[in-house]
């Protein structure tokens, strides 16, 4: 018992050593989750490599955003859900300013604390889709654009706009059996029971991600029209090197944004040739944006990314970047409407509605062509910026699809019976009822 | 000096059964109480409680629960984490099934649900012992975790495969859900596991545990003078199943506040087995150092790189980190197999005589 | 009697019409199979000389292969990274029985058991210390095993055999009778089975406790380096490999913690098992994914009915 009292006296020091610096505000304090460790690694690394690094260059650049230095500090998860919560009540008693989850189960735990704590949470192109009702969801962020877009953009491509032609064709879903895996089955769900065609689903379970020999033997019996992918991390290399092996025809192989992971790729090469991924970003190395993170980050040595793997050329890694970016837009909106560069975490939500990522300040950054332009509101927290379908070429991902639209009619009742829910699951939820656009 | 027990003389049996016939012993336990329900509420901040005071508390707990099972019966079980997930998912059925039921009733009555399940799979233990068991265990660990996935009835349906808990109030304070304080969620979870360690203490005390403890010391000489050992053995398993039911609902309704299948996997039970092993096979206060040691040091460890003012990153302090527990579970194993537990025994053996040793 | 049909009739139906299915499934069984049993096989090394159930041959697993991986990327070539890769395995035997076994001579099982989860743990920190978390690729073609596939068209259909899956069960074949060559022929193999069979009488005759620990730790790192290389091959190497260790432990239920040929057996019968059990009745009826523990019930089942497994040596208890 000695250990006790010694342990709390260590404890209180700790606490009150971090109480402390939660005063200071001279940094915008925009830290992040990572998981740079687990089986989720994988994917996870290059984009927080991408997100660390774009926060970098503008420090380097430019001294922060209108000169206020950017603190984007890391907390380690591992994916796990319970160092999410360790690491959410970490920054926030740090003074973040936002919270990133970065993983669905996290977003599902601090999703209700955010509206209490009043800490608005970025999540971008993951979390809930329903978080789009900016009514209900406050405090929560998920542009630029969500996955029932994504599922929506999917089977607008794969049939031609045409969704009656899928009558009578068997879609099979391959997904991870996780909150993350399932967010699209109500969409899809929905839309075959209007369509007429046949959902199949294959949930892969945490600890088959790598061999996935089942699902795939399931799929070479049930013979479905498409396979969808909605896969993270160990999970899509497993899933494309087992469809290689049971020679699915890789055309009607499509994946969600995550999916296109040149790595996963490489390692089966031409045999993955006409692979698609629906993505909201496109990685071009020799734009302005990127050539200004390898002149004042990568060649000055402050990057963590893996250069001789060509990590730099990846889209993971660019969509990384593409996702500071927006948050770095939204940090300045809330700036120029506090007037001050000093903003609090109220001011940035305000700044988050207010993203306006057009033609114009795309090229501006020097991204033109890396991904859509799009723009958020008070009742629009996604955005809902278009997306391309790129294709495996064997060696590189190309566009094959002009930027594709997201079924909206279909959408937004679902995202309201979802946010209407999702309220009555948590009463007293507040309301914003302020919001009309 | 401090711990003189010479003088402290017994005039009746009931003083001799005392739970603490040590003066010295009880004004400690005092002086921790006061620590708990007094010191900590007024000196620690939102983050204390929710990453290190309240989950070593339902740490304790199920290890607790646990710890009745193996250090007290013998029966060694990995099956941990999923009896806790039954015991949250009862409570998550009853709270939704009967919203006006009150949270307390809840937690204490989804404690049976999961004591049902814990004897269920401990019939094989009638047959199979030692290691066997122990993966038997885990035939339990396994579907269970499955059965939370694909059983959708369980998180009524909801479209993302989890639970989340509603906001629910006790004497029109919220205890659960988001709009609890932390302080309001310590202090219940506080007097919970109170209760329940007292109640645990007596247990193991009594007759109950003494023949608990005879068939972990030896089953054929237990059953030759004449104990049931079926009786024996599922007892414990009931036992222990509800205490870690409790703390399984304790842990999603007053700590994490939602819930996926997966948290309750395999990497769960290790943690609390290796709680109480830590801690101690065979002592209740054993689980609470042991919890200290496994779920609060690592937090704290994650903070010296920054109060050193060390450059290393996040993921290289997370890998650190890992090894630096798995360094400490194989050095306590060396230095003391019996666990921390232990240690305060030595400890307060050598204050008793202190300064005199002879 | 309508839930009965796609219970007892359908999949077996199913087997009869697609032929060439079933052999694939059955095949991906097989594969599987040996993959458990070569893990199991690890664990039995190691179970029969010291009586310690060790958690981290799956660690192992992962450890052998990353470093074998890491090494090609820093440069060595593969024919010297492998025995490089070797090397460092001897080095960790010779670490785990210095460090962790010797102190710990004596200790219930339990003690042992956990110690070889702190091993497990401190493998991972350091392994994701030095050669980081990331998704490798498996150096397959360096190595010189073939890459392609044999195709088959019986019945009409059509059976995909990977040859680097066929290297695997030749491999593991071959590593098996050399395993079973050095226990039963060799000096230091016969010291081994003595020292399972008795720790005392083992001693007593000159057979040193330490030697004989340090070389079954370093025999479980070669087969830790021989699963790592045949399941990195198909599904790249990181650490969501470690799970796999998991699935060995029913295959050590099934086949008794001591008999060598019980975990190849048992290895091969929850392999096929359990992959033609959830194609036909685990998909179709209870929504998939009953891999993950179908192997455990399984064996929870044979054990209430045989304690001591299909092969482990029946237990005769004194008082």
């Amino acid at each position: 018992m000695r250990l006790t009292i010694k342990t709390a006296v260590l404890a209180t020091i700790f606490a009150a050593g971090l109480t402390a610096p939660a005063l200071a505000q001279d940094t915008l304090k925009l830290p992040n989750m990572s998981y740079r460790t687990g089986p989720f690694a994988a994917t996870g690394t290059p984009h927080m490599n991408g997100q660390l690094d774009y926060m970098t260059m503008l420090n380097e650049r430019d001294g922060g955003i209108n000169g206020v230095k950017v603190q984007f500090d890391e907390c380690e998860t591992g994916y796990n859900t319970e160092k999410g919560v360790e690491c959410y009540e970490k920054m926030r008693s740090e003074g973040a300013l936002v919270t990133q989850p970065w993983s669905t189960g996290i977003t599902l735990q601090v999703l209700p604390r955010t509206n209490v704590d009043k800490i608005p949470m970025y999540a971008p192109g993951y979390g809930f889709s329903a978080m789009q009702d900016g009514k209900t969801f406050s405090w929560a962020f998920n542009p630029p654009t969500s996955y029932w877009d994504g599922a929506s953009m999917i089977m607008n491509a794969i049939s031609g706009d045409n969704l009656d032609s899928l009558k009578g064709k068997k879609i099979a879903l391959l997904h991870l059996d996780h909150p993350y895996g399932k967010e699209p089955i109500p969409l899809l769900e929905a839309l075959a029971a209007k369509h007429g065609f046949e959902l199949l689903l294959v949930p892969v379970g945490m600890s088959e991600m790598q061999s996935q020999s089942a699902q795939w033997l399931q799929i070479r019996r049930e013979k479905p029209d498409f396979v969808l992918m909605w896969g993270w991390g160990a999970m899509n290399g497993g899933a494309i090197t087992e469809a290689v092996k049971t020679r699915y025809p890789m055309n009607q192989f499509v994946s969600i944004w995550w999916g296109a992971h040149e790595p996963d790729l490489s390692l089966v090469g031409d045999q993955a040739k006409g692979y698609r991924a629906l993505s909201w970003n496109f990685a071009d190395s020799d734009s302005k944006l990127m050539q200004d993170v390898k002149k004042y980050v990568v060649d000055a040595g402050k990057s963590q990314i893996n250069q001789a793997g060509g990590e730099f050329d990846t889209t993971a890694y660019q969509r990384g970047i593409l996702m500071s970016v927006i948050m770095a837009e939204g940090v300045r909106a809330a700036q120029d409407l506090a007037g001050t560069p000093n903003i609090d975490r109220e001011q940035l939500r305000g700044g988050f509605e207010n993203i306006k990522l057009d033609d114009t300040r795309l090229a501006e950054l020097g991204a033109t062509d890396m991904m859509a332009p799009f723009s958020t509101s008070c009742a629009n927290h996604t955005g809902h910026a278009k997306a391309w379908m790129i294709e495996w070429d064997g060696s590189k991902f190309v566009k094959v699809t002009d930027l594709l639209t997201a079924d909206r009619a279909e959408i937004d009742p679902l995202v309201e019976k979802a946010a209407a829910a999702y309220a009555a699951a948590n009463q007293p939820w507040p309301i914003n009822d302020a919001c009309t656009d | 000096m401090l711990y003189r027990v010479a003088g402290q003389f017994k005039t009746s049996y009931q003083a001799d059964y005392a739970l603490f016939p040590v003066r010295q012993d009880a004004w400690l336990l005092v002086f921790i109480l006061l620590l708990a329900f007094v010191v900590f509420p007024m000196t620690a901040n939102e983050f204390m409680f929710r990453a290190m005071l309240t989950p070593v508390l339902i740490y304790s707990l199920a290890a607790l629960g646990l710890n009745i099972l193996t250090g007290y019966a013998g029966q060694l079980s990995l099956g941990t984490g999923a009896f806790m997930g039954v015991g949250a998912y009862a409570c998550y059925k009853l709270v939704t099934i009967f919203p006006e039921m009150n949270i307390v009733v809840a937690i204490f009555l989804s404690g049976f649900f999961s004591a049902a399940v814990g004897v269920a799979f401990g019939l094989p233990s009638l047959r199979i012992k030692g290691f066997y068991l122990a993966i038997a265990t885990l035939a339990a660990q396994f579907f269970l975790v499955w059965l939370f996935q694909k059983w959708a009835w369980l998180y009524n349906y909801s479209a993302s495969g989890a639970i989340q808990v509603p906001n629910i109030k006790l004497f029109g304070v919220t205890v659960a859900g988001a709009h609890a304080t932390a302080l309001t969620q310590y202090y219940f979870v506080l007097c919970v596991v109170c209760v329940v360690t007292f109640l645990a203490i007596n247990l193991t005390r009594g007759r109950i545990g003494r023949i608990w403890k005879s068939v972990r010391d030896m089953d054929i000489a237990a059953e030759l003078v004449g104990i049931n050992l079926m009786k024996a053995k599922l007892t414990a398993f009931f036992v222990s199943s509800y205490i870690v039911g409790i703390s399984g609902a304790l842990f999603v309704f007053l700590w994490r506040g939602a819930a996926e299948a997966e948290l309750f996997d395999i990497q769960l039970s290790f943690k609390v087995l290796f709680i109480a092993i830590i801690g101690g096979l065979g002592s209740i206060m054993g689980n609470f150092l042991g919890a200290i040691l496994i779920v609060a040091l690592p937090v704290l460890i994650s903070f010296v790189p920054g109060l050193l003012g060390l450059p290393i990153g996040a993921a290289m302090v997370e890998h650190l980190n890992v090894m630096i527990i798995g360094m400490l579970i194989i050095g306590f194993l060396i230095v003391e197999p019996h666990g921390l537990a232990r240690f305060w025994a030595m400890i307060r053996e050598k204050l008793i005589i202190w300064p005199f040793p002879h | 009697m309508e839930f009965i049909h796609p219970i007892l009739i359908k999949p077996f139906a199913d087997m009869v019409s697609a032929p060439d299915f079933l052999v694939q499934v059955l095949w991906e069984g097989i594969v599987s199979g040996v993959l458990y049993a070569l893990i199991a096989l690890g664990f039995v090394l190691i179970f029969k000389s010291s009586r310690i159930l060790n958690f981290a041959q799956g660690i192992m697993v992962v450890f052998a292969a990353l470093t074998l991986v890491g090494l090609y990327e820093r440069g060595v070539p593969a024919w010297l990274a492998l025995p490089l890769t070797l090397g460092v395995m001897l080095v960790l035997a010779i670490g785990i029985e210095r460090v962790v076994l010797r102190p710990l001579v004596n200790q219930p099982d339990i003690i042992l058991f956990m110690a070889t989860i702190g091993i497990t743990m401190f493998l991972i920190g350091l392994g994701e210390t030095i050669f980081g978390g990331e998704n490798k690729r498996m150096i397959t073609e360096e190595l010189g095993i073939p890459t392609g596939n044999f195709i088959f068209e019986p019945f009409g259909g059509f059976v995909s055999i990977e040859q680097k899956d066929l290297t695997a069960v030749i491999g593991a074949v071959v590593l098996v009778v050399v395993l079973l060559l050095f226990l039963n022929k060799s000096k230091m193999g016969r010291a081994i089975r003595a020292l399972g069979d008795d720790h005392q009488a083992a001693l007593s005759v000159g057979i040193s406790l330490s030697t004989i620990w340090v070389l079954v730790w370093f025999i479980a790192g070669i087969i830790a380096l021989a699963t790592g290389i045949v399941w990195g091959a198909r599904a790249g190497v990181s650490f969501a490999l470690e799970v796999i260790a998991l699935k060995a432990l029913p295959v050590l239920m099934l086949g008794g913690l001591e008999s060598v040929s019980g975990a190849i057996i048992g290895g091969l019968m929850i392999g096929i098992l359990e992959k033609v059990f959830e194609i036909y009745w685990g998909q179709p009826l209870l929504g998939g994914s009953t891999e993950s523990w179908f192997a455990y019930v399984l064996a929870l089942l044979v054990l209430l009915a045989r304690p001591q497994g299909l092969f482990g040596e029946k237990i005769i208890e004194r008082v």
